[in-house]
């Protein structure tokens, strides 16, 4: 019975089949007896005070079975927590109320709730909620809130700012005059929105017999949703039970603490019935976080040789009208950190204001921080490049750091545990046919045809870690994960991971990981996740760390598991465990190959526990806590060529080269398939998404018609390689995977087609590079 | 939003402003108004139906007619409220003598939308907003024309 390898293998997805025939279990597909429907009436303005709400009509309609006003909710739930502290920023935290009491702060912000029959007449009722509001003047753009005479979204919050953070590396002013070269640019890293296919929703259970509350929720990280539920509602977290099954995406959007899920919980507990509230698309895309955001003054302070002394951000976030769970931390830490990226810059000099504005909230949305950073680096090392007339791969080249200076310690703190950025750059270079290529360009140029290479030669942040340097960073959690691998009589294994794929595919690898571990067969493992009532307590899964993180867990329970199986298999067979070896699922005793047992034999004896040595116990089963040393630094090179036509602004992609570097890969299938997604999503930040608001604060692009979600018939076809350069932080020598594709592909994008725009003096054009924008800007030149 | 535009009616210029500042014929000839109630001079409430792309209901809200400047120009300002958000109006109608018998209607105003009717409807509102004005001009127009 021989077993092969897994680690590495490209096995199909095994939650697959049940997804795509429709036999997934999303939160509304559970249904419990008595279940009344909820739906939330929303501000139609963005920045209002709440004269009076009449709900006398939505009451006495039939089928409604109770209607709530913020007032009425004030002492059942605390207000929507905020969970990252960033210190030394003055930060200032948004009383944020589940619905809204006195004055709403954005265009769908909680004004009531409706509890009804079912969901047609909860809808009814809602519209016939009469709200007056006095409108007050609305503001959007994050600079303009912060200018004197701006609407003040708080009292107690002047001129709207959230927070100040800096981090100062070393003496940027020096720097700056004694460089060769002196470049300042403004860039706008525009607002996106999530748009998960599944929306938002939960299903929330109070038993008023035993006093506990079961919630389905769509959620990343049941257990710190459970923590953050217990908060607000005061019930013991021990008598909470958060459950996500299958989760249709989240990118972030799912991470956070929402006022739905919570004011679901406190109505069930108040009427004693089972809630459902399952949002609408319209919903999600005003009451579901957005990311990004960030207007960005860049200077960058180099020699003319193209060395890059040092950086000065300063960063003007919008956080919406109240801080999300993590939102603070997002622009600050996960941002500010990596302004080095790739390169060995010494001074880095960042400030980045937090403001309030009259928009909907923003935090974390994939990769977080990283794009923004990376953006800012990549397009500046491109605008820099032709101020000196070099090469963008050239020029990257020489700000490298080198392969023999990791780990790399950055002047921001981090210690990037592996890389060879070199060696991505130079596949990518050989796979697009880079000198062919440039030849190409100059040649249709002469024919009056404009095509662009751009590169982004990024490196990002994956697995944040360890636990301590959460708490310096001010996030009021643990960044370990937990894993408990169980042994059954028959050898057959459950795991209990506290990671919670939402489209990640660890049912897939997990399993992988456990076969190899346990010489069992991989259809012999089950993955469980999502429930805070069978799993230990686990942080989630964000980040591009469940492999990383939660997945090393899983090895070090496997462990456990392994040296117990072979104490009692040394026993059994009259050995010492060191004269045991361990094979395709089979110990033996070493020089004596026949002299053996199968792990599924010793599982067996663990549970029968005839024959058990004294200090052994009976059952199989161990759990581990995994805390990591350090972060995990994937990397890579995107190259990206497109045509633009001068005439329409329309964009043609002619190829996309993705290098990237996850250190080992599990499954290269599925790792293939989280760059694809990536790549697709900062693609469509490049050319198509934007999260457009008019002045007064109405988001103009609230639905799947207005906000350009790429289809497979907008995006080129991916080539897609890797180098591999393990990381020593954990055993199986993984990095993330889950984020590279968004980090790196934006700026690749924007690259190419300002590099094809280069012939009309055009040096920038902010995001999103749509037909329009680029037509005016050729317009622009042209004239 | 700005909206602005233009129609020439075959009617003299007193007729039409007659006719356009008559809420009997604004209730006829404005599209989806289904109730349209005066509650002070030059002020009405009324009630009205609007699709705009995917989003349709009925809105209830004021018309308010200032700066009546007969026969030459006058200001009209709508404010509705519904269950798709709301929607604001303000604008200034003129009327230009072309000849006797032909008027022209010189129209301009700000459009603004609230809610889920801002977020799925304001790039189809500018379309829809001038086929409404202009439905309405042609409307009044083939009345004149009936009662003349």
């Amino acid at each position: 019975m021989a077993v092969t390898k897994l680690f590495g293998a490209a096995i199909k997805r095994r939650e697959d089949p049940r997804l795509i025939t429709g036999r997934g279990n999303f939160t509304d597909h559970i249904r419990l007896p008595g279940t009344l429907v909820m739906a939330i009436k929303r501000s139609p303005h963005a920045h209002a005070r709440i004269v009076r709400i009449d709900t006398s009509k939505a009451r006495a309609m039939r089928g409604v079975v109770a209607v709530y006003t913020g007032q009425d909710l004030v002492d059942k739930l605390a207000p929507v927590p905020c969970a990252w502290l960033i210190p030394d920023s003055d930060l200032k935290l948004t009383p944020y109320r589940a619905v809204a009491v006195d004055k709403v702060r954005y265009v769908g912000d909680a004004v009531a709730v409706v509890v009804a029959e079912d969901r047609y007449v909860a809808q009814d009722a809602v519209e016939a909620i009469d709200v007056e509001y006095e409108v007050l003047p609305a503001v959007v753009d994050q600079e303009k809130a912060m200018e004197p005479g701006a609407p003040q979204l708080y009292d107690e919050i002047p001129n709207n700012l959230a927070f100040h953070w800096k981090l100062h590396v070393g003496d940027f002013d020096a720097v700056w005059n004694e460089a060769e070269v002196r470049l300042s640019r403004r860039l706008i890293n525009h607002r996106l929105i999530p748009t998960a296919m599944e929306p938002r929703g939960a299903l929330a259970a109070y038993n008023p017999g035993s006093g506990e509350l079961t919630i389905w929720c769509t959620s990343q990280n049941p257990h710190v949703h459970r923590l953050l539920l217990s908060a607000v509602t005061g019930l013991p977290e021990t008598r909470i039970r958060v459950i996500a099954t299958d989760v249709g995406g989240g990118f972030g959007s799912k991470i956070p603490m929402y006022a739905g899920e919570m004011i679901a919980a406190a109505i069930s507990r108040d009427l004693g019935r089972p809630i459902k509230w399952i949002e609408t698309r319209q919903e999600n895309y005003v009451a579901t976080i957005h990311g990004r955001d960030h207007i960005q003054y860049v200077d960058i302070a180099a020699r003319r040789d193209g060395t890059i002394t040092g950086v000065r951000v300063r960063a003007y976030a919008n956080m919406g009208a109240y801080l999300s769970t993590a939102a603070p931390g997002v622009p600050t830490w996960l941002f500010g950190l990596m302004l080095q990226g790739a390169y060995a810059i010494p001074v880095i000099h960042c400030d980045v204001y937090g403001v309030l504005t009259n928009t909907t909230p923003t935090d974390a949305y994939r990769g977080a921080g990283r794009p923004e950073a990376t953006y800012l680096l990549e397009r500046m090392i491109d605008i820099l490049a032709r101020e000196l007339g070099m090469d963008p791969a050239e020029i990257r080249r020489k700000n490298f750091i080198p392969k023999d200076r990791f780990p790399y310690t950055t002047p921001t703190g981090l210690q990037y545990d592996s890389g060879d950025y070199e060696a991505t750059l130079n596949r990518a270079l050989e796979l697009v046919d880079y000198a062919n290529l440039r030849r190409q360009q100059a040649e249709l140029r002469q024919q009056g045809r404009y095509i662009g290479i751009g590169f982004s030669t990024y490196v990002e942040v994956c697995g944040l870690a360890p636990s301590q340097a959460a708490g310096a960073m001010g996030f009021q959690g643990g960044l370990w994960e937990s894993a408990t691998v169980r042994v059954h009589p028959t050898g057959k294994v459950t795991v209990f991971t506290g990671s919670n794929p939402h489209g990640q595919g660890e049912e897939t690898t997990f399993a992988q990981l456990v076969a190899d571990e346990l010489g069992v067969p991989f259809e012999d493992v089950e993955i469980i996740h999502g429930d805070t009532e069978m799993v230990p307590f686990g942080m989630g899964t964000y980040g591009s760390r469940s492999t990383a993180v939660g997945g090393a867990a899983l090895v070090a329970a496997c462990r456990k598991v392994k040296e117990k199986a072979q104490r009692i298999a040394a026993h059994l067979l009259e050995v010492s465990p060191e004269d045991l070896a361990f094979e395709n699922g089979r110990f033996f005793v070493k020089g004596a190959p026949d002299r053996g047992m199968t792990f599924q034999e010793v599982a067996l004896q663990a549970y029968l526990a005839w024959k058990l040595p004294r200090d052994i116990e009976p059952g199989l089963e161990a759990t581990h806590f995994w805390d990591p040393v350090n972060n995990t630094f994937p990397f890579g090179c995107h190259i990206c060529v497109v045509e633009v036509d001068p005439e329409t602004g329309k964009v043609d992609f002619l190829k996309y080269v993705a290098v990237d570097d996850v250190g080992n890969v599990i499954n290269p299938m599925i790792v293939d398939g989280q760059v694809h997604g990536g790549i697709a999503q900062g693609l469509a930040q490049a050319v198509y998404e934007y999260a457009a608001y008019d002045a007064n604060g109405q988001l103009l692009s609230a639905s799947l018609m207005d906000y350009a979600i790429p289809k497979a018939s907008m995006l080129p076809s991916f080539t897609v390689d890797r180098t591999v350069t393990p990381t020593p932080v954990n055993p199986m020598g993984v990095k993330g995977a889950g984020e590279t594709g968004t980090i790196a592909s934006t700026p690749a994008v924007v690259n190419a087609v300002i590099d094809a725009l280069a012939p009309f003096g055009i040096e920038h054009i902010d995001m999103p590079l749509t037909p329009e924008r680029i037509w005016r800007a050729v317009r622009e030149r042209s004239s | 939003m700005k909206i602005s535009g233009s129609y020439t009616i075959r009617a003299g210029r007193d007729a039409v402003f007659a006719r356009l500042t008559d809420p009997q014929a604004i209730a006829s000839c404005l599209p989806g108004v289904e109730d349209l109630n005066q509650v002070a001079p030059d002020q009405y409430e009324m009630a009205m139906t609007v699709a705009i792309g995917p989003v349709k209901g009925t809105f209830t809200g004021k018309v308010q007619l200032a700066d009546i400047n007969p026969p030459e120009s006058y200001r009209m300002a709508i404010e509705g409220q519904g269950k798709p958000g709301f929607a604001r109006g303000n604008g200034i109608v003129q009327l230009r003598a072309i000849d006797d018998q032909t008027t022209e209607i010189v129209y301009e105003g700000d459009v603004e939308l609230g809610g889920p009717f801002a977020g799925v409807a304001q790039r189809m509102l500018g379309g829809v907003a001038k086929r409404m004005i202009e439905q309405f001009f042609s409307c009044i127009e083939r009345q004149m024309g009936a009662s003349a």
